[in-house]
């Protein structure tokens, strides 16, 4: 096995998941590049933390009144999953079809969210957005159960198609106007006394209720819609069916699918106006899209296999989202084996850095790439980082420490140690101005490997933890 | 020929509240002399004001709350456990702080023993608590995977069982019960089943097998056991109540028959908005996704059962502290048809 496998494994792993370590990548590149690429695409993922005992010493996790837990719940999923893909694909559609707390007032609702992009994140695009106008979260956020016949009410029409699926640019107002017709009646079961509740933040009498959709055929207007020029009498599913077929859907969810996966896009609104980095692979996915019948699992299977994914050009290009950076760090120290009333605390730390998760700051989710970067977040996330990673209490870190100190036993050198430990946490790239940086610190402060005691080594793995490389994938 | 059985719903007690009248992912209660109930509150890491004890009693009658969460004297992290010794002194177990709390039932602190470790008279997560009648607290150590005796003033007098699956062994236990002829009950929740000992530590027998049948235990959370040796049985991760005869047969099952609280209706008549809109919902209801799923079930239809966490006998009455509804349902005890 040649560095370079190692470090296109390093680089797979660190954009379907949270990053690997250096025990884990051995045994993947046993299985060769392509067939480990299926192997995350086709398996399901085993949990070390199973929810029972997750459930069993913090039940609000299970039953979330609030919507913290759901964050720290799903980040156990993160750090504890054999193969987190599941997670990272329901991050790539929270991202997207961001709902949150802040109007629903009711955690169990976001959470069975999630659920549904994990049941149906992987398969035809056209199910997803179907499962989606059926959510109630979803359909509370965008005020479905508002729209009735005769007054509708126009956002879950509008962000379908503007957020969701097509872009702006590709239909006209009155194209929203007719798919929200189509979508009256789609609304949740006992909507007076669920709604009432969420506008009240009502717990009470016996906490919070899980919802579900309920089609209401006697509010549904069932007149002839014209839709992106096609005529009849369109129920949603009909709609999803016709947004389905353009092109601009598959140019929109394959940039999006580039920008998640492949390197940092600009921000949605700009997407009108800028052209996608990297063109033609955006027409490839949009093929690959059109011929397996919108199938997002085949999509993402063309993207990791391609060259354009696998070119050393885009590696390290993406910053991560605060929960990447968290989740990524807690799976290298391995502080949490079993459930701990400190992964509240780490969960938090993702809204310190700018994510809360299923609380997005409006409809159209989070500004990823750069914008994630402020004076006020790159503190925090370098805070955390570089804490967590010095900590030599974590079994993570302390088997990490005693790898770097064998595997240099009796060939001490400051290149070589440097090297080792940047392997261990996962084959980071670094730059020159970074590697002297770190060369600087070993040299003013290992100078040989009696010195390569847990003091030095934890301020070695601070300063990775602060480094740029750290911050991204 | 065929006998069967039935459990009957009696009534429901509680309220969810973060504070003040009601519980917050109540976890287990205890009676002292005097008929008052202290429900112990969990709350939960984002919202501590819930790790408390709400007093109240039968006929919900409300006294107050005390305890409060934090690391200090008299304070809780993750309460686990109550139990009340015959000279009404309050015991808590906190699986967080690896200690057992002894406080008054007006809720000043007495005192409190245990800590971190696995010698004999540490604590890796202490769980259910029980006095036998002899005033001597058996304490389930779960993560140690055995139970640990104590005086009343928290002096270490012996251990029992050890971590593992087969009989007599345990697996990350919960609850544990005490019944007069010197039997205890202890809810094997690693291992799905109820395991039976003497006082002295020895293996008498086992009740139910891992599933999702009616037969079958998940994580079985607590135990009561009546006057005619029936065994009853909170089926945690089943969300169910199960009862089981004398020689571990299963007799029946309830999924929770959750009703209006006094407290729920008070709530209710003072906030009419939300009456109104309550009492034109239909909160029965049956989905597909609820096949082989309680838990999604549980977390729809209000009446059932959602995670019990604790089940006991007060007189003829089956208490069952169904924690994520935040409430207490109440059932008569078993009954052939």
């Amino acid at each position: 096995m040649s560095n370079k496998d190692i470090m296109l494994m390093a680089h797979l792993m660190r954009r379907v998941g949270f990053g690997s370590t250096k025990d884990e990548l051995e045994e993947y590149i046993k299985n060769g590049y392509d067939n480990q690429v299926d192997i995350i695409l086709d398996s399901e993922p085993n949990y070390e933390i199973s929810k029972h005992l997750i459930n069993r010493y913090q039940p609000d996790y299970g039953s979330p009144m609030g919507n913290s837990s759901n964050g720290a719940s799903w980040l156990y999923k993160m750090i504890w999953s054999d193969s987190p893909f599941k997670e990272k694909i329901s991050l790539f559609w929270h991202g997207i079809f961001a709902t949150g707390y802040a109007k629903l007032a009711n955690g169990i609702v976001l959470h069975d969210q999630i659920k549904m992009f994990s049941k149906f994140g992987l398969g035809n695009y056209k199910n997803l957005l179907i499962e989606l106008s059926k959510d109630p979260a979803m359909i509370i956020w965008l005020d479905n159960c508002e729209s009735h016949k005769g007054a509708v009410n126009e956002n879950y029409g509008r962000e379908l198609l503007e957020l969701f699926s097509m872009g702006t640019g590709n239909y006209t107002e009155k194209d929203i106007k007719e798919a929200s017709r189509a979508f009256t009646g789609w609304t949740i079961a006992n909507k007076d006394y669920m709604t009432t509740k969420s506008q009240r933040d009502s717990v009470w009498p016996y906490g919070r209720l899980a919802m579900h959709f309920e089609y209401k055929e006697d509010d549904h207007d069932e007149d002839e819609k014209i839709f992106l020029g096609e005529t009849g009498n369109f129920n949603g599913e009909e709609i999803i069916d016709i947004i389905c077929k353009q092109k601009a859907t598959a140019k929109f969810i394959s940039r999006h699918m580039y920008s998640f996966f492949v390197e940092d896009e600009p921000p949605v609104p700009e997407w009108p106006y800028k052209e996608p980095n990297n063109p033609n692979a955006i027409e490839l996915l949009s093929e690959v899209y059109f011929d397996t019948g919108y199938n997002i699992k085949e999509m993402l299977r063309f993207l990791f296999k391609s060259k354009f994914f696998k070119s050393e050009k885009v590696w390290n290009k993406r910053v991560k989202s605060p929960i990447e950076l968290v989740a990524g760090t807690l799976r290298i120290t391995k502080e949490f084996e079993r459930p701990d009333k400190q992964q509240s605390s780490a969960n938090s730390h993702t809204s310190f850095m700018g994510q809360h998760a299923m609380n997005p700051p409006s409809v159209e989710g989070w500004h990823w790439g750069t914008e994630w970067l402020d004076s006020g977040t790159v503190v925090e996330r370098v805070n955390f980082s570089s804490s967590k990673l010095g900590d030599v209490n974590n079994s993570g870190i302390r088997k990490i420490i005693n790898n770097v100190k064998s595997n240099i036993s009796n060939q001490y050198s400051t290149e070589l140690l440097i090297e080792k430990i940047l392997e261990e946490l996962g084959s980071i790239i670094v730059s020159k101005t970074t590697k002297d940086t770190l060369k600087d610190f070993v040299n003013s402060k290992i100078n040989s490997e009696k010195s390569l005691n847990d003091d030095n080594l934890s301020e070695l793995l601070q300063l990775i933890g602060a480094m740029p490389e750290y911050q991204r994938a | 020929m065929t006998t069967s059985f039935d459990i009957k719903n009696k009534k429901t007690m509680g309220l969810a509240a973060m504070q003040g009248r009601g519980f917050y992912y109540p976890f287990d209660l205890a009676f002292d002399s005097n008929d008052k109930i202290y429900v112990l509150g969990r709350g939960h890491d984002y919202d501590p004001r819930g790790a408390r004890i709400t007093v109240m009693d039968m006929e919900e009658e409300y006294y107050g709350t005390f305890g409060s969460f934090g690391d200090k004297e008299g304070q809780f992290m993750w309460p686990s456990s109550i139990a009340i010794s015959n000279k009404d002194k309050i015991y808590v177990s906190d699986e967080y702080l690896n200690k057992i709390t002894i406080m008054t039932t007006e809720g000043d602190f007495i005192s409190s023993f245990g800590q971190l470790g696995n010698a004999e008279g540490e604590f890796d997560g202490p769980n259910g608590l029980v006095f036998d009648d002899n005033n001597q607290l058996y304490i389930v150590d779960h993560r140690n995977g055995r139970i640990q005796v104590f005086d009343e003033d928290g002096n270490y007098i012996r251990k029992f069982s050890s971590e593992g699956e087969s009989e007599g062994k345990l697996n990350l236990p919960w609850g544990i019960t005490h019944i007069s002829d010197d039997t205890l009950y202890i809810s094997d929740w690693g291992n799905h089943r109820i395991q039976e000992f003497s006082t002295n530590g020895d293996f008498i027998r086992t009740i139910g097998s891992k599933g999702n049948n009616e037969s079958n235990l998940l994580h079985p959370s607590s135990s009561a056991v009546d006057d005619l040796g029936y065994v009853y049985v909170s089926d945690w991760g089943n969300h169910k109540l199960k009862v089981f005869d004398k020689h571990g047969t299963f007799l029946c099952s309830n999924r929770g028959e959750g009703t209006l609280s006094k407290w729920a209706q008070d709530f209710l008549d003072t906030n009419v908005q939300e009456k109104e809109a309550r009492s034109k919902a239909n909160l029965v209801f049956e989905l597909e996704s609820f096949k082989n799923d309680p838990f999604t079930e549980s977390s729809h239809v209000e009446k059932l059962f959602w995670c019990p966490t604790s089940i006991s006998f007060h007189k003829d009455k089956l208490l069952i502290v169904d924690s994520s509804r935040h409430r207490i349902q109440v059932f008569n005890k078993v009954e052939k048809l």
